[in-house]
């Protein structure tokens, strides 16, 4: 390479990768009021452990938090105020219906006849609807949740953040989290038909039961956003297909007009989750349906469904809609930022060591990292589905210690070469060469052993290995390929080359 | 003979030591389970659920119900572990949890939440009431048990089972089979021997404890890559297919140390900092960087005592049996030179 092309390069390269770091790491800062600048770190999604979540609190119908057996207590109050001597106030007493136990008030349409605790079939139910509800939460794959049994027959649930999808503002994520908070608690059977309401009756319907449905999956329907997939058994295609001729044909009887179309709901208990129109008699294993409906909120349908296909399953117990909570990150607030700032630390002390150590070489070890840091964040942040989570963070540190193992393990092979006698550059390329084997093949499989991880496991592991698998990806392209490139750049440029990388070649005296 | 009673005795040590802590940290996980982290363990806490939304407008507001709530919960003797405030995204409502160390008797506690909400209703804020008038407070108390889901473990062990396959078969292909062999065995060590310390030394754990075992499967192939890349290229010199398979693999061994120590430090020292930072910083970061800490540790045994001296027993085996196939063999060669004349003398 020419000391000229060498030039132009460097200050290149320096000026994007000094770019690039800028648009990672910088701070959030004001730009025009409202905006503000925010770097590609600060849009990571992160995990319940560094960024917190949400919580809600299910109560069974006849179980009443302490809140709202105040809210009675007052009413009755109130109305008792209101009424006249002798007459009996609008409002019941709630110490009559209601008795305290733990944290909670049962009512006593559920308590045994001592009213010391629940009936058994209370809790038959109930621990019935506990496993379904963990079933729900389980199918999600989050990066992690949590589900705790409270005052015995109230179920706490806290989940993460969701992993926002390209477009999706922090709202959407929110108002997701609220549906699925909500949407879990449903109880009942699966129901396809065309009445518009739960009360009503349809001209047509078809239970959605084992029998009929195998599962429900969901698939990428391109432009209209997820699409939830249920699969019928033989004997549910049959029947899908009489439901779906019998609503045209219902339709077509109603409707004076060429094309006719009915619409299809598909209800768990009382609960509508689906609509669909349906325009002729469909007779398929499987039928796609679209919403416009995000990855995450497909997922959440399918998995409230394939959790009401089974009669085990099927819970009768009615939960009230939940309140739901934000909450703090479980290692206490700001612990991914406190984590980036010793990583930095540490990332800077080990570069200034690198420079140390290997000069002209640790020089381009030192933009090496740097392009590796630089498109890792950038990995990080703007591809959707990934969540950090502190195994996420340890996923990071791994893979930049093999980066910097391999470059080292070159940097001494080149050192070793050079002792032999070699020219600087026969000794680099030797040196690379006597590397290569080595750093191709950790880096290989470690690829492949990430990728089983990434694809088979669930939950915080699962993320882990993504954001491994990306490090370890990018530490294979840096260090073949990149590093090696800008040791090259540098080496064009000082005029004692050897100096340059710190190399000293002894002197022999002739006797 | 000395040397091979060493190398033995070796292997024997490691495997003695690794068997113990393995075997004990499952005894443990079988009685106990793991000691479970914040994120894992049952609690007992005083909820203060403010209904009006001033604890999430005031801050003032929320200090000051924090400040008393806390000073009259410690009064009363109970130990707080952890203060957690949770908004409505709506800001319409918010609460106060004191999350308790220790058991605690519910009767008493019953009796505490009545008379901590009548301290609140007595408590002024200013001229805008007491602190019960002003954010509308209710006081209860709630004990918790952690419901414990297991798909993310069978999916990850499934996913661990694909990964130690695909290693075996690369470093079998890529290296030799009884590297292969070894590389797995290593790898199934550490992660067990990781999850075997954690248990055994009762480090706190939640579900995280399961990306550090995917960590301790990460570092243990790649130390232990790095020690039979070294061997692999060692044993193809001259000077080294002349020694002894123990001296050959101890020798590689020896040499990939310093490249081991090196990542190990890069490694641990991350861990490290970021442990001791979490604990002065108050963040709960200690028990997860201690679990992975261990798992450097124990790769770092394995790819330089263990998984050599593993190696090194078979490849000791498999040479003495390729030079038994090369030997030639005069005692079968003079059997069959004896039975052609037999059949000649009998055909004759």
């Amino acid at each position: 390479m020419g000391k000229k092309k060498s030039v132009a390069l460097i200050v290149l390269i320096t000026v994007v990768l000094v770019g690039l770091l800028f648009l990672c790491i910088t701070p959030t800062f004001p730009v025009k009021s409202p905006n503000s600048f925010r770097s590609l770190l600060s849009i990571v999604d992160l995990g319940r452990d560094l960024e917190g979540g949400y919580y809600t609190v299910y109560y069974p119908e006849g179980v009443i938090s302490k809140a709202e057996y105040e809210t009675l207590e007052a009413e009755y109050e109130y109305a008792l105020s209101e009424t006249e001597d002798g007459q009996t106030p609008s409002v019941d007493d709630p110490s009559e219906n209601y008795a305290a136990y733990r944290g909670i008030y049962l009512s006593t349409d559920i308590t045994n006849e001592a009213g010391t605790d629940v009936t058994e079939e209370f809790k038959s139910d109930f621990n019935n609807a506990l496993d379904t509800i963990k079933d729900r939460y389980e199918r999600m794959g989050m990066s992690d949740y949590s589900i705790y049994l409270q005052d015995d027959y109230t179920i706490r649930v806290e989940v993460p953040t969701p992993i926002l999808e390209s477009g999706e503002s922090a709202y959407d994520g929110e108002t997701d989290v609220q549906e699925m908070l909500t949407y879990f608690s449903y109880s009942g059977e699966i129901l396809f038909t065309d009445a518009t309401s739960a009360s009503a009756t349809g001209t047509a319907e078809m239970a959605g039961t084992s029998e009929y449905i195998r599962s429900v999956s969901t698939s990428n329907a391109g432009d209209q956003g997820y699409a939830v997939v249920i699969n019928f058994t033989s004997a549910g295609r049959e029947a899908f297909r009489t439901l779906t001729s019998s609503l045209v044909s219902s339709s077509s009887s109603s409707d004076s007009s060429s094309s006719s179309s009915a619409t299809l709901y598909i209800y768990v208990g009382t609960h509508q989750i689906l609509g669909a129109t349906v325009s002729e008699e469909m007779d398929q294993d499987a039928v796609y349906i679209t919403g416009g409906f995000s990855k995450r909120d497909a997922e959440m349908r399918a998995a409230l469904l394939n959790t009401s296909i089974s009669e085990s399953d099927v819970f009768d117990l009615v939960f009230e809609s939940p309140e739901y909570y934000t909450t703090e990150a479980l290692l206490g607030d700001s612990t991914a930022l406190i984590a980036a700032i010793c990583i930095g630390v540490l990332v800077l002390a080990m570069l200034v060591f690198s420079a140390v150590k290997f000069k002209g070489m640790g020089l381009a070890h030192i933009y090496g990292f740097i392009t590796y840091a630089v498109a890792l964040i950038a990995c990080i942040s703007l591809i959707p589905g990934i969540q950090l989570t502190l195994g996420g963070i340890i996923g990071i540190l791994l893979s930049s210690a093999i980066m910097v193992s391999c470059n080292y393990y070159a940097f001494n092979n080149i050192k070793k070469e050079f002792a032999t006698g070699k020219t600087l550059t026969a000794s680099i390329k030797a040196g690379y060469k006597k590397s290569l084997a080595f750093t191709i093949d950790v880096h290989a499989i470690l690829i492949l052993a990430s990728l089983a991880v990434w694809l088979i496991a669930t939950g915080a592991a699962k993320f882990m290995a993504l954001i491994f698998l990306l490090g370890i990806a990018i530490s294979a392209l840096c260090t073949l390929v990149i590093t090696r490139f800008y040791l090259y750049m540098f080496m064009a440029q000082p005029k004692n080359k050897l100096a340059f990388v710190g190399f000293r070649r002894e002197e022999t005296e002739d006797e | 003979m000395s040397k091979k009673l060493t190398l033995k005795q070796l292997l024997l040590l490691c495997l003695t030591i690794s068997l113990a802590i393995i075997v004990a940290g499952a005894f443990l996980f079988g009685f106990l389970g793991f000691n479970p982290d914040s994120s894992t363990a049952d609690y007992t806490s005083i909820e203060v659920a403010d209904n009006n939304g001033t604890i999430v407008t005031d801050s003032n507001y929320r200090a000051a119900l924090e400040d008393f709530c806390s000073s009259e919960i410690a009064v009363a003797g109970y130990d707080v572990s952890d203060v957690e405030y949770s908004p409505a995204p709506t800001g319409a409502a918010g609460r106060l949890e004191f999350i308790l160390r220790g058991s605690v008797n519910e009767d008493e506690i019953a009796a505490f939440t009545e008379q901590l909400s009548a301290a609140l209703a007595e408590e002024s804020y200013g001229e805008s009431g007491t602190l019960a008038e002003v954010g509308d407070t209710s006081v209860t108390y709630h004990s918790g048990v952690y419901v414990p889901h297991y798909e993310y473990i069978w999916r990850t062990a499934i996913g661990f089972g694909v990964a130690l396959v695909l290693l075996f078969a690369y470093v079998a292909i890529r290296f030799k089979v009884g590297m292969g062999v070894v590389t797995l065995l290593a790898a199934v060590h550490d992660v067990l021997l990781t999850l075997g310390a954690i248990a055994l030394f009762r480090i706190p754990a939640g579900p995280t404890v399961i990306c550090v075992a995917v960590f301790a499967l990460l570092i243990s192939i790649f130390f232990n890559l790095k020690v039979f890349g070294k061997m692999r290229q060692d044993l193809r010199l001259e000077e080294r297919k002349e020694l002894p398979a123990r001296e050959a693999v101890a020798l590689s061994a020896k040499e990939s140390r310093k490249g081991i120590f090196i990542a190990g430090i890069l490694a641990a020292a991350a861990l490290v900092v970021l442990a001791v930072v979490g604990l002065i910083v108050g963040f709960d970061l200690f028990s997860f960087m201690l679990g992975s800490l261990i798992a450097v540790i124990a790769a770092t045994y394995s790819s330089l005592i263990f998984a050599p001296a593993l190696y090194a027993v078979i490849k000791e085996r498999s040479d003495a049996r390729r030079a038994e196939r090369a030997k030639y063999n005069y005692a079968s060669e003079k059997a069959r030179k004896k039975s052609e004349k037999q059949e000649a003398k009998q055909e004759g």
